[in-house]
């Protein structure tokens, strides 16, 4: 089996300069976005289609009764088992052979399907016009810089961090390092613990979580939505199936009673009336 | 329902009201709201069909049909309900009211269906198998109006809502296609129900047609003196049926 590789984001590293949302800007070519003060540290309220990467700043009051300032690198999870691809009617959105989930705009209509199920809220749409002033929109979101690696490079944002809170590697070794890692700052952090849910399958993004996640803002147990799962694997084919027997029973009630109307000598358009 | 109308020239032709302006109307707003629905909804349901949308005008083009479109489609259970009250009425006390005869009804169509020698079963003024069409076409309506809300205003409703809307809208497309196919299929193809098709149209129906298949109906319409008595000799009426 091919190797499997990852993001590791250790937020315990990590000293909340940003560079990484730069350099997702930079090597993605995303514009800014002129944000209001929002009253913290962070610039954005969250990952956007034109913001891939938002640096979260969350002030918590820990068991201690002391202000831990948490940081944490985010962005698209890069699900192995990715609720955004499940619902995309049009298939626009895929894995790479890395494992990385990348949409393809000029396929994708725009629906929205995506955003709404994304257990992670890091999927957006963005709205452009056209030079007939007609409105359409794309969902847009990280890569994980998939053409930096299908070169053999890494994540711009990997890349650029200077303290090492980010790295890129097989996915094993790096697992063994998050694990080994936890332990390491368990005195400072008791709830520490390495979070790669297991209910989208683990995911392509690796993080060592000083807190909970819900302190993080991020769901305990993230999975591919229930009703999603029942909509694709089961309303959509059984619906399909149930609309092709209809059709073909009702193409073998038309062949039926052409061939009885012709054993009974062609008798056709008797107003409904004669058939007793 | 109304005064049967006698047609001058052939006595097989003798017509009689079936519906109202209201009941021709809401049908028609909502055949044709439904069709459109489904085919600017076809290429969401499957690649197939992603053929549609340059005819619509790209995906927005379509999904901005598709809205109009589900506005009309709300439309006629109201115009039916204010213009026609009482028809409305009946409609929805024919739906609850099953009896023996709804289910033999359904074991003498499936002969009838498929081209086999079948007895008419007495109806009332709607058979069993236009009930069972109109209660699941009532569910596929419900299911597909209020899930439509959850999709088009997701910032109005918590995220678990619209997304158990996505499933509930699929389950009542499929429904609604499934059970539509069957209705349009004996309107408009099978031969000894395509009366029904353009009394949907006109509101009027062949006097001889009606009795033999809403002998109920018609027999009661009769004793009210609204449509002429087939039996009696005065209206000349051919023994066949």
């Amino acid at each position: 089996m091919a190797t499997k590789y990852v993001k590791y984001v250790d937020v315990t590293k990590c000293d909340g300069c940003r560079a990484c949302m730069v350099a997702c800007k930079n090597w993605n070519d995303l514009p800014a976005e002129p944000q209001d003060f929002l009253g913290s540290m962070q610039s954005h309220a969250n990952v956007t289609a034109d913001t891939w990467n938002v640096l979260t700043f969350v002030e918590h009051e820990n068991s201690k009764g002391n202000l831990d300032y948490l940081f944490r690198h985010s962005s698209c999870f890069h699900c192995t088992d990715a609720a955004c691809e499940k619902v995309c009617p049009e298939n626009a959105i895929s894995y790479t052979d890395k494992g990385m989930v990348v949409v393809d705009q000029e396929v994708c209509v725009g629906c929205g399907y995506c955003e709404q199920n994304c257990p992670f809220d890091v999927i957006h749409l963005k709205t452009y016009k056209d030079e007939n002033g007609k409105e359409y929109r794309k969902a847009h979101k990280c890569t994980m810089c998939t053409d930096r690696l299908d070169e053999g490079l890494q994540p711009a944002c990997v890349t650029t961090c200077h303290t090492g809170a980010m790295e890129f590697g097989e996915k094993d070794e790096i697992i063994s390092k998050a694990e080994k890692r936890v332990k390491e700052i368990k005195e400072r952090y008791p709830n520490a613990q390495v979070y790669n849910p297991q209910g989208v399958g683990g995911t392509h993004t690796i993080y060592v979580l000083a807190e909970k996640p819900s302190v993080y803002g991020l769901p305990e147990n993230p999975k591919v939505p229930t009703s999603a799962v029942l909509w694709k694997d089961y309303a959509q084919p059984i619906g399909k199936a149930m609309v092709g027997g209809v059709a073909m029973a009702l193409a073998g009630a038309f062949v039926a009673n052409k061939f009885f109307d012709k054993k009974n000598g062609g008798q056709e358009e008797d107003g409904g009336g004669n058939h007793e | 329902m109304g005064v049967a109308t006698m047609s001058k020239t052939h006595n097989s032709q003798l017509q009689v009201k079936r519906f109202s302006k209201a009941f021709v109307w809401a049908h028609a707003i909502n055949g044709i709201a439904f069709i459109g629905l489904y085919i600017t909804a076809l290429p969401m349901y499957t690649e197939f069909f992603d053929w549609l949308y340059p005819l619509m005008g790209g995906p927005e083009g379509a999904r901005l049909a598709h809205r109009v479109l589900a506005v009309a489609f709300i439309l006629p259970t109201f115009i039916f309900l204010i213009f026609d009250p009482k028809g409305f009425m009946n409609w929805m006390k024919e739906l609850v009211t099953w009896k023996k005869r709804d289910l033999q009804f359904f074991s003498e169509f499936v002969k009838e269906l498929f081209g086999f020698k079948s007895k008419h079963v007495k109806q009332t003024f709607f058979n069993a198998g236009e009930k069972i069409n109109s209660l699941l076409q009532i569910v596929c309506a419900i299911l597909l109006i209020a899930s439509g809300f959850t999709m088009w205003f997701p910032d109005a409703f918590p995220t678990a809502l619209v997304q158990w809307g996505y499933f509930l809208h699929n389950v009542g497309f499929g429904l609604g296609f499934a059970v539509v196919l069957g209705h349009i299929y004996l309107s408009v193809i099978h031969k000894n129900s395509r009366p029904g098709f353009t009394g949907v149209i006109t509101g009027k129906v062949p006097a001889e047609w009606a009795k033999d298949h809403y002998t109920e109906w018609y027999e009661e319409e009769v004793k009210k003196g609204n449509f002429p008595d087939l039996d009696d000799p005065k209206n000349n009426k051919k023994k066949g049926a």
